[in-house]
């Protein structure tokens, strides 16, 4: 069963310019689903509507026009959700700061959740269960860290707790936006695993929202490279970094920092502009070093080139 | 010249469980144009570093002990009225926090012009505006983000403005503590171009607190590793990043997941931090240390200093073998 499907997903932001009504297409027109226990990882540069992706399937914020299903069931329309559903759909956001009130200690602020949910017969039982938890992502010895702040904490444990807050709700589906972007390797190499083997026990699906393709093509079973609110290449995580189709998604990765190598760079012009008008070709067209003629005048659609891997672009189709 | 100088350097925050040793007896130097980078495990001290460089150290921290030259003044001792008219003109620093560093009423053009007119009073509207765009072309941002709330931004969007804040008024001297976190490979390369270009050509001095070895390896030339509180290990970035000398050095590199390799498995090194509420006998990465020998439960290693390269391990000839 498709734990998630989106259809033709669409979130404009306008935006107010000289009297005149601009719109920021955030996302725009975007299609996949994730199968039970299968993680999808999101590819793209800053900007590209990644999060307000995970925001949309999350149901955190409206959609402007498109659908999303969540085993099977429409979710899309609006943003209530019964409890149970709620509890199974999870986001670690972005930013660790915001899942925590600061009014609270990062103690209470996991505890909560689960007694709203009744996950776990008692509160010693929960309590065991987060201390379980936080030994396993370093934060050691939990009663340590139970009773502060999160004010009182350094990046990398917030964000570790933030990570914890939603496993600990035993969710089916989890977006991670960014979820490691403050662990150095080594504390990050045991937070992945233990989030990895806690997806494939659980049979938890995932949306793992990276900008690291290293990390992202480790952890994903597919990849999906965005560029300014579209997809522009779905394919296996290994087959993206062997084969990699899209010029963007070359570029991308002719960019990823190896240590002891220097790789040639793929020069890139320009950077992203903002994209206010709807847009008449290809939206990489201006900065891609291999357009052709077309690109300027038509959008391409994405297209399967190979079992399983999905391009949008001219030149390679 | 040089431009901070950190002298066996103590902090600590007092919880009532205890007092967490966050930065202890740290020492080391940056002169004009390093980029040092500070790498470490998470919690091991760095940002409560930087914020003590700053003198922003929240209300339940305290200098244990230590001094700190910023410009040849020691910043424990001069008063606080100097350092407020400095602070964000001369030097300044993007926070690990930025997401939630700015006001979430006022539009991010008017943040960064207050910015200005606090220390620049004397610049004229346009001259102000100027500044501003330059600033966010540096970053690789449209200028509507000058009309944008905060909310309205993405997280490496919010990033780049912070970054732009904090070089508005041309520092001399910026802490950067994990502040391209947010950002693609792509977008964090344009703006390690800038800031270079500014160390070379403004004479910018800079530390970047970062996670990514990749990071390091792109614009800093020296490399602080620090853990558990305590520098392990310091040098040129050539020495540190290729031929570590510290057992923990050697093994978060090896952590770190060459790209190259797929299919290997990315290992953490076994164990964590130690408490940092009790205080240690001996070295503090002894517990997890592949080399431990008796001695380092024991005894605390003394740092060796040779030419400005510095480290902290009893078993040298043991570890680079
Ligand atoms: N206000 C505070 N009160 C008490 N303890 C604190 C406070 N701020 C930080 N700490 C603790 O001090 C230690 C060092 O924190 P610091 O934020 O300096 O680490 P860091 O190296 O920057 O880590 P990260 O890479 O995760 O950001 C941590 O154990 C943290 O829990
Ligand atoms: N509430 C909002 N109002 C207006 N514009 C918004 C809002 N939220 C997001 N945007 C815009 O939508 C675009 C996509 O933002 P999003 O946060 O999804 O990017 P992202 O891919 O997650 O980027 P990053 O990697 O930097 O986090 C950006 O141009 C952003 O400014
Ligand atoms: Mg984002
Ligand atoms: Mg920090």
């Amino acid at each position: 069963m498709k734990t998630i499907e989106v259809k033709n997903l669409k979130k404009y932001f306008p935006l107010r310019k000289l009297g005149k009504r601009y719109y920021i297409r955030a996302v725009d027109d975007v299609s996949f689903s994730i199968e039970e226990g299968e993680i999808v990882g999101i590819l793209g540069e800053s900007g590209c509507g990644k999060s307000t992706l995970g925001f949309l399937i999350s149901r955190l914020e409206r959609e402007t026009e498109g659908d999303v299903f969540f085993r099977n069931q429409k979710i899309s329309g609006t943003l209530r959700l019964p409890k149970d559903t709620r509890r199974r759909i999870q986001l670690i956001l972005q930013n660790p700061y915001d899942s925590f009130d600061p009014r609270f200690t990062v103690g209470e602020s996991l505890l909560i959740p689960l007694r709203i949910h009744k996950i776990g017969s008692h509160d010693l039982e929960r309590k065991r269960k987060i201390y379980e938890y936080m030994e396993m992502a370093g934060l050691s010895p939990a009663t340590n860290y139970y009773e502060r702040y999160p004010h009182e904490l350094s990046g990398g444990q917030v964000q570790r707790l933030s990570i914890l807050r939603a496993m600990l709700l035993k969710p089916d589906f989890l977006v991670a936006d960014e979820c490691v972007s403050m662990l150095d390797v080594s504390v990050r190499a045991d937070v992945i695993n233990f989030l990895l083997n806690f997806a494939s026990l659980s049979k938890t699906s995932m949306m793992f929202i990276t900008h690291d393709i290293s990390l992202g093509s480790f952890v994903s079973n597919r990849i999906i490279v965005m560029y300014l609110g579209k997809v522009v290449e779905i394919a296996k995580a290994k087959e993206i970094v062997k084969n990699p189709l899209h010029p963007y998604t070359r570029i991308l990765l002719s960019y990823s920092p190896v240590l002891f190598e220097k790789r040639k760079k793929i020069p890139i012009k320009g950077y992203v502009q903002p994209l206010l008008e709807k847009p008449k070709g290809c939206r990489f067209f201006q900065r891609c070093p291999f357009s052709q003629k077309e690109c300027s005048e038509i959008d391409p659609k994405l297209v399967e080139i190979e079992k399983g891997h999905l391009v949008a672009c001219h030149v390679v189709s | 010249m040089k431009i901070l100088k950190v002298d066996k350097l103590s902090i600590r925050y007092k919880l009532k469980e205890g007092e967490v040793q966050a930065v202890e007896n740290v020492s080391f130097e940056v002169n004009e144009r390093d980029v040092v980078g500070i790498v470490g495990e998470s919690g091991s001290g760095k940002s409560t570093l930087a914020y003590g460089i700053m003198k922003l150290l929240p209300s339940n921290a305290y200098f244990k002990n230590g001094r700190i030259y910023l410009f040849g003044k020691d910043i424990l001792k001069i008063p606080l009225e100097e350092i407020r008219k400095n602070r964000w003109k001369k030097y300044s620093m993007v926070f690990q926090k930025s997401m939630n560093a700015l006001s979430p009423v006022h539009r991010i053009g008017d943040q960064i012009k207050e910015a200005l007119t606090i220390h620049q009073p004397y610049l004229s509207q346009d001259e102000m505006k100027k500044r501003m765009e330059r600033a966010m072309r540096m970053v690789n941002l449209p200028l509507r983000v000058l009309k944008a709330y905060p909310h309205e931004l993405s997280g490496g969007m919010m990033q780049r403005t912070m970054i732009a804040l904090s070089l508005i008024n041309d520092p001399k001297f910026v802490i950067f503590d994990e502040a391209t976190t947010a950002l693609d490979v792509v977008t964090q390369g344009q703006i390690l171009d800038e800031v270079k270009k500014l160390v070379e050509n403004l004479g910018l001095t800079a530390i970047f607190i970062t996670h990514d070895i990749g990071v390091i390896a792109e614009i800093c030339n020296k490399v602080a590793v620090m853990y558990a509180g305590k520098l392990m290990e310091f040098g040129s970035l050539k020495e540190v990043i290729y031929h570590p000398l510290h057992p923990y050095t050697k093994a978060l590199l090896k952590s770190h997941p060459d790209f190259l390799k797929p299919g290997e498995e990315i290992k953490g090194i076994r164990g964590a931090l130690p408490d940092p509420l009790k205080s240690f006998r001996g070295c503090v990465f002894a517990p997890r240390c592949e080399f431990a020998s008796e001695m380092c439960f024991e005894r605390e290693p003394e740092e060796i200093s040779v030419e400005g390269r510095k480290v902290s391990c009893f078993n040298l000839s043991e570890v680079s073998k």
